[in-house]
């Protein structure tokens, strides 16, 4: 039987049960994982299959999912609880599938080199330096998705995932770490990695905090994505009419002009790019902010209806036993793309260049505040004066989107729910802190 | 048993053939695992079934291990994951066994889930509190099977439940072997204590005498003993061997993992390594005696006793966790014990815990507290955060309580692995902790 005709003989028994509204999620990969840690070096292979079903009426909904394939017999429990409405079948504009799809998944040699040269390129620099843990992941997944509403959707992905954890030799050091994703495991830069961990390692060695200070700040990329992170109550609706309200000033904007955020599930060489989302609808770019003023959250098909706003095409659903959500695939800051980090770092008198976070930090949308720790340098004339560390970041969120000067061009993703990302931005209006309370 | 029906000894006759160096470790570990979730009244689609099974072989040899995992179990995934994890082929392989499992139970009846939130509600109002919540209640079944070169322990199962509480004014989450009134009652008491709590003032940062419930005790004694003493996190720091004989904590303190000894639908009898599991001292009288500790760890150190080992699934390499943590009980009463921490703190529960494997510190977070006056329970206190180094918390417990309770229940994340975790301790009394609101 292939994938087709065991998702209709699914719909058709379900649709014989009284559930009329049937849908079939099917997915399959394989993927592979290094590690080099506590538990030695470490090479796993798996291969993946699973289903999952969703199916309702008017007056109650079930869900079920399993591995292998799904068999018409079931297992169907009664339904129960909310009715279930599926979206329809709408047109799928064109979509070029990326090259790399074919490509093959690494080798173990390969996978384990990239994590041996991260450490070699660190200890080299610093000398006595310690790899903790060293992960690499990387798969291919094919998705199909089949309603009795229509909808007969497929497309296939594959991703990436780095993670590294490191130690300085000195007493009492902590453990630093990177996160990273990328289309293709080919494409970490061991010497970039080393040299993001050289600096952090270093910094929390030699950084030291004012007690209180003010400036121009330069936040790195995974500062910018540390905030959007925090901002996602904005971005997913429910609650994002409350927050809007509160940070929108008399002109009706929430950020400065140069602010523009935006989700796009088609984002060219994204690690979620893909034609459909998880429901089987169009993906497209969304822009939540444009130029300073709120656009609109991202929406389901169903939170659109009846409202002036369109579906976003942004339901996730990252694995067959997770529900369909809505929730961002590339959301980012749109960069500038004819500013220079350095252009920006030459315009900054006095300040600090903040590259990276030293923790998770703690935001608050409803009092409308934030304290990040941080970490990077003191600025003087554009040029890096004195190392700095175990400093907090504070002030409040309407106050960072406005205090937005200067957006350079170097976008960076993260790994967060979906993919995050921010160029490099100049702002004002916020503080540096030793002690957040 | 639904993980009957796997020929074991052609299962190890086949493991034989790859494990053909002296110290090699070949094991092929079979999961099945059934979860039964009834959503928030509120959400769609009503029950939720997710139903996997699958099988991973793994070959460990000179600190290097291999991992071949498949969803599904059939003789010709069997054969093929056996052929990517051999490091060399056998000239006259032996067949390849027959897998043929018994199918899945039915679905049992789940009345009593879908009757649990109203329980609770009624419970809720019996103590004169009526608030809005969401609440999802979920079955977790797992069946496992490992079998060895040299041994195929009994098929192990788990049985519990979990419930998550959407508040309007956060989460709340608990794991429980069973449904029964007790359970309702202490949800209830949890949630409405929760309820009051809300508006309550903040503490002041302060060094403070803490008296912890036991729920309380069993996730600080989870994070600041169980995760420090695990042979991966003391292999971050050195030599694991140096850690045995530490005086860790004061001679109140014996810690043991015992999984024989947990609430009967999630006791052990042998670790998802296939090891016998064991009443396992990791403090007697506050001295490090035997941490825990998996076959790859035991395989580098005579002194390390295996019987540790967990598994999030069968895709992941086993790693050495706790099972189920026991505080042995002192002489305390409880009256004694808040008569000597007048003027401080009592936290009946935790909602979560971290600890920095290098650097020792850890943070424990408290919904809420009591203050304690007069060697009773005052008036109720904010959220708190309790923070120290895990040699000066254990150094500063100055009471253990006379009566044990099974409590503390919960999940523990860490490298990436979910695991439940069972506890059954007594309070605690610290003279002096870092207590900040």
């Amino acid at each position: 039987m292939t994938g087709d005709s065991l998702a209709s003989g699914v719909v058709e028994a379900l649709a014989g049960r009284g559930l009329k509204d049937v849908e079939v999620f099917l997915k399959s990969g394989r993927s592979r994982r290094f590690e080099i840690g506590p538990q030695g070096r470490i090479a796993s292979s798996s291969q993946e299959e699973g289903w999952a079903v969703r199916a309702g009426s008017d007056r109650s909904s079930l869900f079920v999912s399993g591995t292998g394939r799904p068999a018409t017999v079931g297992p169907w429990p009664d339904p129960d609880g909310q009715p279930l409405r599926l979206p329809p079948a709408v047109a799928v504009p064109l979509w070029n599938p990326p090259a790399d799809l074919e490509a093959p998944l690494s080798g173990e040699i390969e996978a384990i080199r990239l994590l041996e040269a991260i450490e070699t390129s660190v200890t080299s620099e610093l000398s006595g330096a310690r790899l903790l843990r060293g992960l690499l992941d990387e798969g291919s997944s094919q998705t199909s998705i089949l309603s009795s509403r229509g909808i007969d959707a497929s497309y296939r992905g594959r991703a990436a995932s780095l993670f590294v954890e490191m130690a300085g030799p000195w007493p009492g050091a902590e453990t630093v770490g990177v996160a990273m994703a990328r289309r293709e495991m080919r494409s970490f830069h061991a010497p970039t990695i080393a040299r993001r961990l050289v600096d952090r390692l270093l910094l929390q060695r030699e950084g030291q905090s004012p007690d209180r200070d003010r400036g121009e700040f330069l936040l790195g990329p995974a500062l910018g994505v540390r905030l959007l992170v925090a901002l996602l109550p904005l971005v997913l609706g429910g609650g994002s009419e409350a927050i809007v309200r509160a940070l929108r000033d008399r002109r009706g904007r929430i950020g400065s002009e140069l602010l523009t955020i935006k989700d796009d599930g088609r984002y060219r060489g994204g690690i979620l790019e893909a034609p459909v989302d998880g429901e089987g609808r169009p993906t497209r770019e969304t822009v939540i902010v444009g130029e300073g003023r709120f656009n609109q959250p991202l929406v389901s098909w169903n939170e659109a209806q009846g409202t002036a706003v369109g579906a976003s095409g942004c339901v996730r659903r990252p694995s067959w036993r997770d529900l369909p959500r809505v929730a961002p695939s590339h959301l980012y800051l749109a960069p500038s793309p004819d500013v220079k980090v350095a252009s920006l770092l030459t315009a900054v008198t006095r300040g600090y260049y903040l590259i990276d976070t030293q923790g998770s930090g703690r935001f608050d949308l409803e009092r409308d505040s934030f304290r990040l720790p941080v970490c990077g340098f003191a600025l003087r004339q554009g040029h890096a004066a004195v190392p700095l560390a175990g400093a907090w970041l504070t002030g409040s969120i309407s106050a960072w989107l406005r205090g937005i000067q200067g957006v350079a061009r170097d976008i960076e993703f993260e790994p967060w729910s979906g993919m995050i990302g921010s160029p490099t931005t100049l702002v004002t209006g916020l503080e540096l802190r030793r002690n957040p309370d | 048993m639904p993980l009957s029906g796997l020929d074991a000894t052609a299962v190890a006759r086949c493991l034989s053939q790859i494990a053909d160096h002296g110290d090699d470790l070949a094991e092929a570990y079979f999961e099945r695992l059934e979860e039964v979730e009834y959503p928030a009244a509120d959400e769609e689609p009503g029950i939720r079934v997710r139903r996997e099974e699958g099988f991973a072989i793994r070959l460990v040899r000179d600190g290097r291990s291999w991992l071949a995992a498949r969803d599904q179990i059939t003789t010709g995934a069997f054969g093929e994951a056996m052929r990517q994890v051999a490091r060399a082929l056998p000239a006259a392989p032996y067949p390849e066994p027959t897998l043929d499992p018994a199918p899945f139970p039915t679905l049992e009846d789940t009345s009593r889930l879908a009757r649990f939130p109203t329980a609770v509600t009624r419970a809720i109002r019996r103590q004169l509190a009526a608030f809005p919540m969401r609440l999802r209640v979920k079955r977790h079944r797992r069946w496992l099977r490992v079998i060895g070169t040299q041994l195929a322990p009994e098929p192990q199962s788990e049985s519990f439940y979990s419930c998550d509480v959407d508040l309007p004014w956060g989460r709340f989450g608990a794991l429980t072997p069973d449904l029964s009134g007790g359970t309702v009652e202490r949800l209830a008491t949890s949630l409405t204590t929760l309820f009051r709590a809300q508006d309550a003032p903040r503490v002041e940062p302060a060094e403070r005498s803490v008296v912890l419930a036991p729920p309380a005790a069993a996730v600080l004694l989870h994070e600041v003993v169980a995760h420090a003493l695990e042979t991966d996190t003391l292999m971050m720091g050195g030599r694991v061997e140096s850690a045995l004989g530490l005086q860790l904590g004061g001679p109140l303190l014996n810690v043991l993992d015992d999984p024989t000894n947990a609430p009967e639908s999630v006791r052990r009898s042998s670790d998802d390594e296939g090891m016998i599991a064991v009443r396992r001292w990791l403090l007697r009288d506050g001295v490090v005696e035997q941490p825990l500790a998996d076959l790859f760890a035991a395989h580098h150190s005579r002194a390390l006793m295996p019987g540790a080992a967990r598994r999030g699934n069968r895709h992941r390499s086993p790693a050495p966790r706790s099972t189920h943590l026991e505080l042995l009980p002192g002489d305390s009463s409880l009256h004694e014990l808040l008569a000597a921490a007048d003027r401080g703190l009592y936290f009946p529960e935790v909602s979560s815990g971290r600890l920095d494997p290098l650097s020792g510190r850890f943070s424990i977070f408290l919904p809420y507290g009591r203050r304690i006056e007069g060697g009773a329970l005052g008036e109720l206190v904010g959220p708190c955060r309790l923070r120290g180094t895990v040699s000066g918390l254990l150094g500063g417990i100055n009471g253990v309580g006379q009566d044990v309770e099974s409590a503390g229940a919960g999940w523990c994340a860490k490298n990436g692995l979910k695991l439940p975790v069972w506890a059954t301790t007594p309070a605690i009394g610290i003279g002096s902790a870092e207590v900040r609101g």
